[in-house]
């Protein structure tokens, strides 16, 4: 029977079904979930149901209007879950492709009866079992029933409890909170000095923390299983970390399949995951962790997930096997048995995928974006995205993806301890931070053996022996070249070709197969014979790499095509998904030249600053492209994202965005076009290189780029239109700073090329701060110059999002910040249509749009920001490419932006679209949602550098309700224990004052710090002071739970200023508490509850 | 990989020539001489020492699809016997030779034993290293009968006497092993009891991989090990076992015959594995046949009738049971969901059964152990 009855249609009217989102990207829970959830939505449409989409991400493909599907952009809460069941009747609800956040949920609606009082069924893994994953007390005695081992553990509700435990035990201790994603609260104990920090700050956020035998250096290794409703089991595919357990798998880099595991180890862990799938009771999808003992066969059990996770996207994405639509086949109804492979079409999707390659997974950090944050890896989740590589080798394999993961060509040749001490390196090798992959090398060139390192890291040998091979080829390519060629000042790419024709063809060969780019091994050559006073760009290493790749050419050392199939080629399939390699001799597919292709470069790795939205761009312009009949072609390597989803085009290039990698695919496809302004800054970089090398780029012209991203260009032909803009200069030397700033005064926005510790961009309010800035940074000189611009106050910032043909405008939309000016617009909270800017002001923006289109003749999506004060508008940027905003826009103003950008790029005949704002039937808020919780150490300010991981976007009849929704879907939530307030200065705080009722009317405490708390008792109000040093004090105020909403806001951006502050928003972060600490998202947002409970009792919900 | 230098030349070169026409070059490993055989890949990604000690792969030059062959080494390859532990199906390598893209030349994991080449090395068997082995696994699935040769630059021909049928063959021929009766080459020479218990296996050995053994003793069967030529009128037992092995089932003399006149009549409970299920099926008065390019991996579906119970097995043949050959008396058990193939047999009244894939797995997933339970609780 495939369709479980009741989800049939009746009286032929289809059945409703509601699938949960996850919300807005977060450290732990990412853009994985839009992958699995798109596809389950493709599965459950294919069957005749009517799909409800619950998911205030507005970034994501899954929210996109569909003709079966019902889109509400709502916080995933009972409170809102339950109000749309009431409006959809829906027969059934599907909490597992939600991550978390969406089983939270569930669980939470059928403990209150909701599910129960409505008739919606839960499809999939029943709640008990969900439970019974999350419950760690329940899972500890459910596998002990079954003879499943796991690590010692205990549940304790008090730190007290856990000291007693963990002296039981022994130490080091594991802690762990329940009911938690990404391993929040989590981290390991040496002593009780340790234990007892740790169990405090959990126990702020978690009923129960879990005490466990710490298993460091044992492998950590995951299972991915399948189970239908008859029982019919498999596992598709395990995992093995690079990094053994104390690690976060998150975190960890991860190789798929095992590698250094035999035949016996892989058995019995798979034999377990399906006993634990079995006696848990699962339909659909689950995953199995397990620490394994190095030494001898010993395991335990860590934890399993009842539902699609980053671990199922990435076992999807490694092996081919769609774990997520076939999940939610079985959650309708079918069985595996019933059910085809959709990769070969033809054999049963009951099947273990085999694969001929294999798969590294690493993290990418962004752990310079956040001030004070620890960089030291543990048992937290840090990371903020990931890329795949595929290859026929370990070596291939991790320098593929090294140097996709931070877009850098250098990969693992970068050298950055290679002015380490040897202790500095002993150190990074004991306690890892994100970059101990590169000590290893770097200790690995200085000779240290195999025993030194393993010693120190517990990684496995099998791994090390790699990349020792990878060290010692690269120490023996240098030598070769010191002892063969001559040192110049100056090469040319003729050179380089000829220096490498001197190495054996068989050699260069295995060089490219090993994973070694045409740019590190110009750059190995350059390191060896370049003499030391020349330094090169990057730019013009990359030219020099170009004497390689003719070289290549003429000697035939190409890569081949592989397709990744799940069967190894046991059985013949049409499979569209590709990889790359050196590794063969022979390739799977040859696309027909006479079918021209566009490829769209995707936008690699999420990272802060580039996320789901560009993934979002990319799979519209690819299926623009299709439904074109075009043969649409992207190259991504980010595993979490729909793009990469086989389906998403016609052929999937996983692979890397470097301008090697692209132009090798563009050998194969001979495209008519590469799309590069779809995918954010990554593949926009990309633009330069492929031009020279006479890439046909659809869109803006190379030209038009460089004329919106060459600051100096830039700046020109704003002087030359008559377009105001903020002053700035690119100074070089600390005597034109101080020029600088006497004549426009602080404060000011400083910008190094270079940091050695902290954030890039930081304002600087005086003198003191501008030192502080600027110690940071590196010598000031024409190698590193520093960027400084006058800082405006009180400002707003606007942008215009928009497309534009030959020069002209198709369609400019306005969208206002919240935040005056001073907060990344990526972290900025955003109103469309636009509220509060005089059409005076929108007009004068428009104008400067039309002007800055017309000078640059863009020729596709373009986003432009201003700033304005009263009518003084200036330009601060252009970026000619699509923008993070462009599916927030796009769905409110219901015209596709990505689509229209399209069209002009492939030509097609356009008319200006003139949209009255004023009729778009409600308000869309887009709030930025910030992962501080997870950044141990981290100052949780927003300000001028971007530091936010998701975003989501609600919708409401008005303003009000728009904004109170889209702060529910980023954890803000409404005061119900009492409210900390530090209102900045005294212009703030009288500004506060017309929001202030607002709060009082809560009739919450108030505390606040003395400055504010005399402010407020001598207008009459009820206020208890608190001060940073003496007793109350705030902080304290904050760990007893005595407030759960901080408003924070800042005086000014002096270095004291934010220190003293940094305390108290750190420690809400930690304690849960919603905090705001920018004025004027906090009086917007206090303002709204004028209509908080209007929104609540309206029994309508907005839906796309 | 641990010694090796970047330029260092020192390697040494082999010839992959196949049958086709197709030559393919690539790095000698393992063993100084050159082999012949019939040209089979299987899809398992970890399990090689298992799979290149499996006396079905007995002729065959087993090529290796997955791309990084001998990570984990080779365990204790001297102390080999029934009850060691994992890693070995008979006391040494019975393919020709291999085939793979990448080799680990080092061993660390803590069953501490030998490199994977090393141990080639010492039992004189050669492979070749830095092939497309997907290339090569279609071209043997897109070519139904390959032969092919691994010659080492310079290399000596295989010694003769490793197994008896080498005899028939000049140097430099391809080899088709399943044109000969194979069963003396592979099977015991002498009946030997293992085990203790009060039930007693016989397990006809056609070239029996160790872990049925292991298996029968572990559920505390005695077993009493026969060569295939054994007068199995004068065996005494309460069930018996037909092994796996290599070949074509009915290129195995009078086995057949003989398996129906003493085996059947005994009324005893039968399980037939692999070739065994091929031998039972033929003294039922099924047929066989001989598919394109048979089932090697580690996750070949099966389902068992009617109830669909589905499981991944492990599976190693060219040949399969015909379905509209099966007798009356007799029902398809198991069934393959990839291509309805048939993968077991069992009869309506009588204890007797048969499966194509392994029970024994080793390599490959245990989820049909249970069958071994099966039979024990026949007995």
């Amino acid at each position: 029977m495939p369709i479980l009855d009741f989800l049939s249609p009746k009286n032929g009217k289809k059945q409703k079904v509601i699938l949960l989102g996850s919300g807005a990207l977060s450290i732990g829970q990412a853009g994985e979930f839009d992958y699995s959830g798109s596809q389950a939505v493709k599965a459950l449409e294919e069957e005749g149901l009517e799909v409800i989409i619950i998911n205030p991400n507005i970034a994501s493909v899954q929210t996109n209007k569909g003709t079966n599907k019902k889109v509400y952009l709502y916080p995933i809460t009972p409170f809102w879950v339950e109000k749309i069941i009431k409006i959809e009747k829906p027969v059934a609800i599907i909490s597992s492709f939600g991550g978390q956040t969406s089983l939270n949920c569930v669980i939470d609606l059928e403990k209150s009866g909701v599910l129960k009082k409505y008739n919606v069924k839960v499809l999939g893994t029943q709640v008990n079992a969900l439970k019974l994953s999350e419950d760690r007390e329940l899972f500890a005695e459910k596998m002990k029933s079954i003879n499943v081992p796991i690590a010692k553990s205990h549940a304790v509700s008090t730190v007290d409890e856990a000291l007693k435990t963990a002296e039981q035990i022994g130490y080091p201790v594991i802690t762990r909170s329940a009911f938690a994603l990404g391993g929040l609260g989590s981290g390991l104990a040496k002593n009780s000095v340790d234990l007892k920090r740790l169990t405090q700050a959990a126990l702020m956020t978690s009923p129960q923390v879990l005490i466990e035998k710490s298993l460091h250096g044992w492998k950590e290794i995951e299972y991915e299983v399948m189970r239908d409703k008859t029982g019919n089991t498999i596992t598709i595919c395990n995992m093995e970390n690079f990094d053994p357990m104390g690690i976060h798998t998150g975190d960890s880099i991860v190789i798929a399949p095992c590698q250094t595991i035999n035949n016996t180890e892989n058995n019995m862990l798979r034999d377990t995951a399906i006993k634990i799938a079995q006696n848990v009771g699962i339909v659909g999808e689950c995953n199995v962790q397990y620490a394994l003992n190095p030494e001898d066969y010993g395991f335990y059990v860590i934890e399993i997930n009842a539902r699609l996770s980053r671990s199922s996207a990435l076992a999807s994405k490694a092996t081919g096997y769609p774990i997520a639509y076939i999940a939610a086949k079985i959650v309708i109804g079918f069985d595996l048995l019933e059910l085809k492979n959709p990769v070969t079409g033809t054999t049963s999707a009951f099947y273990e995928p085999s694969l001929d390659y294999v798969t590294l997974k690493v993290p990418r950090w962004d752990l310079s974006k956040f001030t004070g944050v620890s960089k030291n890896l543990g048992t937290q989740m840090k990371s903020v995205g990931e890329v795949m590589a595929i290859g026929r080798n370990f070596c291939e394999v991790m320098q593929k993806a090294l140097r996709m993961v931070n877009e850098n060509e250098n990969g693992i040749t970068v050298n950055i301890f290679k002015d380490a001490s040897s202790e500095d390196l002993d150190k990074e090798l004991l306690s890892p931070t994100n970059l101990r992959v590169f000590a290893i090398y770097e200790t690995f060139k200085r000779g240290k053996s195999i025993e030194y390192v393993y010693e120190k890291t517990k990684i496995d040998y099998w791994f090390l022996s790699h990349i020792l091979y990878l060290a010692k080829v690269e120490s023996e390519l240098f030598n070769f070249f010191v002892k063969h060629s001559e040192k110049k000042d100056l090469f040319t790419a003729q050179d380089i070709y000829n220096t490498y024709k001197k190495v054996p063809k068989e050699h260069l060969h295995c060089l490219k197969s090993k994973g070694f780019s045409d740019f590190q091994l110009t750059k190995i050559f350059l390191l060896a014979c370049l003499s030391g006073q020349t330094k090169l760009s990057i730019k013009q290493i990359r030219t020099l790499s170009f004497g390689i790749r003719k070289l290549r050419k003429k000697l035939g050392v190409l890569p081949v095509v592989k397709q990744i199939d799940t069967t190894s080629s046991e059985y013949p399939t049409k499979s569209n998904y590709l990889y790359l390699t050196y590794d063969g001799i022979h390739s799977d597919v040859s696309p027909k030249k006479n079918t021209k292709s566009v490829i769209t470069l995707g936008s690699g790795s999420y990272r802060i600053g580039s996320s789901l939205e560009f993934d979002w761009c990319s799979v519209m312009t690819s299926s623009y492209f299709k439904n074109k009949k075009n043969d649409s072609v992207i190259i991504n390597c980010n595993p979490e994202t729909v793009s990469t989803d086989y389906s998403a085009s016609d052929r999937l290039y996983f692979e890397e965005l470097s301008s090697e990698r692209v132009l090798d695919i563009i050998d194969i496809e001979d495209p008519k076009g590469v799309v590069a302004c779809m995918g954010g800054q990554n593949p926009n970089n990309l633009i330069q290189p492929l031009s020279e090398a006479k890439v046909n780029i659809l869109g803006h012209s190379q030209k038009s780029v460089d004329g919106a991203e060459d600051r100096e260009k830039f700046s020109a032909m704003l002087d030359k239109l008559g377009i105001d803009q903020p002053e700035w200069i690119s100074a070089v030397s600390r005597d034109e700073i101080e020029k600088f700033i006497e004549k426009v005064g602080f404060p000011v926005l400083i910008r190094p090329s270079f940091v050695l510790s902290g954030t890039l961009m930081n304002v600087a309010n005086d003198k003191e701060s501008l030192e502080h800035y600027l110690s940071l940074t590196k010598d000031i000189s024409a190698d590193f110059p520093v960027v400084i611009s006058k800082f405006i106050l009180d400002a707003k910032e606007i942008e215009c999002d928009g497309v534009a043909k030959g020069g002209e405008v198709i369609l400019s939309l306005v969208t206002e910040h919240i935040e005056n000016a001073g907060v990344h617009s990526g972290d900025a909270t955003m109103v469309f249509p636009s509220q509060k800017i005089y059409t005076r002001t929108v007009n004068i923006i428009k104008d400067i749009v039309r002007k800055i289109v017309k000078d640059l003749n863009l020729n596709g999506p373009f986003n432009i920001q201003f700033i304005a004060k009263e009518n003084d508008v200036k330009v601060i940027e252009c970026n000619a490419r699509a923008s993070r905003s462009f599916p927030f826009i796009s769905k409110v103003s219901g015209v596709n932006l990505a689509e229209l950008s399209c069209k002009v790029m492939n030509n097609e005949r356009v008319k200006k679209i003139l949209i009255d704002e004023s009729e778009i039937p409600y308000v869309g808020v887009k709030a930025s949602m910030f992962s501080f919780q997870r950044l141990d150490g981290a100052d949780p300010v927003i300000g001028v550098e971007m530091a936010s991981t998701g975003e989501v976007g609600c919708l409401g009849d008005k303003f009000d309700h728009a904004m109170l929704l889209s702060m529910e879907a980023t954890q803000i939530r409404k005061p119900k224990k009492g409210v900390l307030i530090s209102a900045g200065r005294e212009k703030d705080k009288i500004k506060f004052m017309e929001v202030i009722d607002n709060l009082y009317k809560l009739g919450v405490p108030v505390y606040a710090t003395r400055g504010t708390a005399k402010f407020l008792e001598d207008r009459g109000y009820k206020v208890e002071t608190v001060h940073w040093n003496r007793n109350p004090r705030a902080v304290d105020i904050i760990i007893e739970g005595k407030v759960d909403f901080v408003i924070n806001i800042n005086k000014n951006l002096s270095v004291d200023e934010l220190h003293n502050n940094s305390e108290i928003r750190k420690m809400a972060v930690k304690c849960g508490c919603s905090l705001l600490t920018n004025l004027e998202k906090t009086m917007a947002y206090l303002r709204a509850y004028d209509s908080y409970d209007e929104l609540q009792s309206i029994d309508h919900c907005i839906s796309l | 990989m641990k010694n090796e230098s970047f330029f260092d030349k020192g390697y040494k070169k082999a010839y992959l020539e196949l049958s086709n026409g197709i030559k393919l070059e690539g790095k000698a490993i393992g063993a100084d001489v050159s082999v012949s055989g019939e040209m089979v890949f299987n899809t398992g990604m970890l399990g090689y020492s298992e799979a290149m000690t499996d006396p079905s792969y007995w002729g065959q030059i087993l090529v290796f699809s997955f791309c990084l062959i001998g990570n984990y080494g080779i365990p204790f390859p001297e102390n080999g016997d029934f009850f060691s532990s994992q890693g070995h199906e008979s006391s040494s390598i019975k393919t020709q030779g291999i085939i793979v893209s990448d080799i680990y030349s080092g061993c660390h994991h803590h069953d501490r034993g030998i490199s994977l080449e090393d141990w080639m090395k010492k039992q004189d068997v050669p492979g070749i290293a830095g092939i497309d082995t997907r290339y090569l696994v279609q071209t043997i699935r897109e070519s139904g009968n390959l032969w092919g040769r691994i010659v080492p630059e310079g290399a000596k021909p295989q010694n003769k006497s490793k197994f008896e049928f080498l005899k028939h063959f000049e140097d430099g021929e391809y080899v088709d092993p399943s044109k000969f009766n194979l069963m003396p080459s592979v099977s015991t020479k002498e009946r030997q009891i293992i085990g203790r218990g009060s039930k007693k296996v016989a397990v006809i050995d056609c070239g029996a991989k160790w872990n049925i053994m292991r298996m029968l003793i572990e559920r505390g069967c005695e077993v009493e090990v026969l060569p295939w030529d054994t007068d199995f009128s004068t065996v005494k037992c309460d069930g018996w076992v037909i092994s796996n092995g290599p070949g074509d089932p009915k290129n195995t003399a009078d086995l057949v015959e003989r398996i129906k006149k003493d085996v059947l009549t005994s009324n005893k409970p039968i399980l037939g594995i692999c070739l065994g299920h091929q031998l039972l099926a033929l003294a039922s008065g099924a047929k066989t046949k001989r598919l394109s390019h048979g089932h090697r991996s580690h996750n070949q579906p099966v389902f068992s009738l009617p109830d669909k119970k589905a499981y991944m097995s492990s599976q190693n043949h060219r040949y399969a049971v015909e379905k509209n050959s099966i007798q009356a008396g007799w029902e398809l058990w198991f069934e393959n969901a990839n291509d309805d193939s048939v993968e077991g047999l069992k009869h309506k009244t009588k204890p007797f059964m048969s499966v194509q894939f392994h029970p024994e797995a080793s390599s490959g997933p245990n989820d049909t152990s249970w069958i071994m339970d099966k039979l024990v609780g026949l007995l």
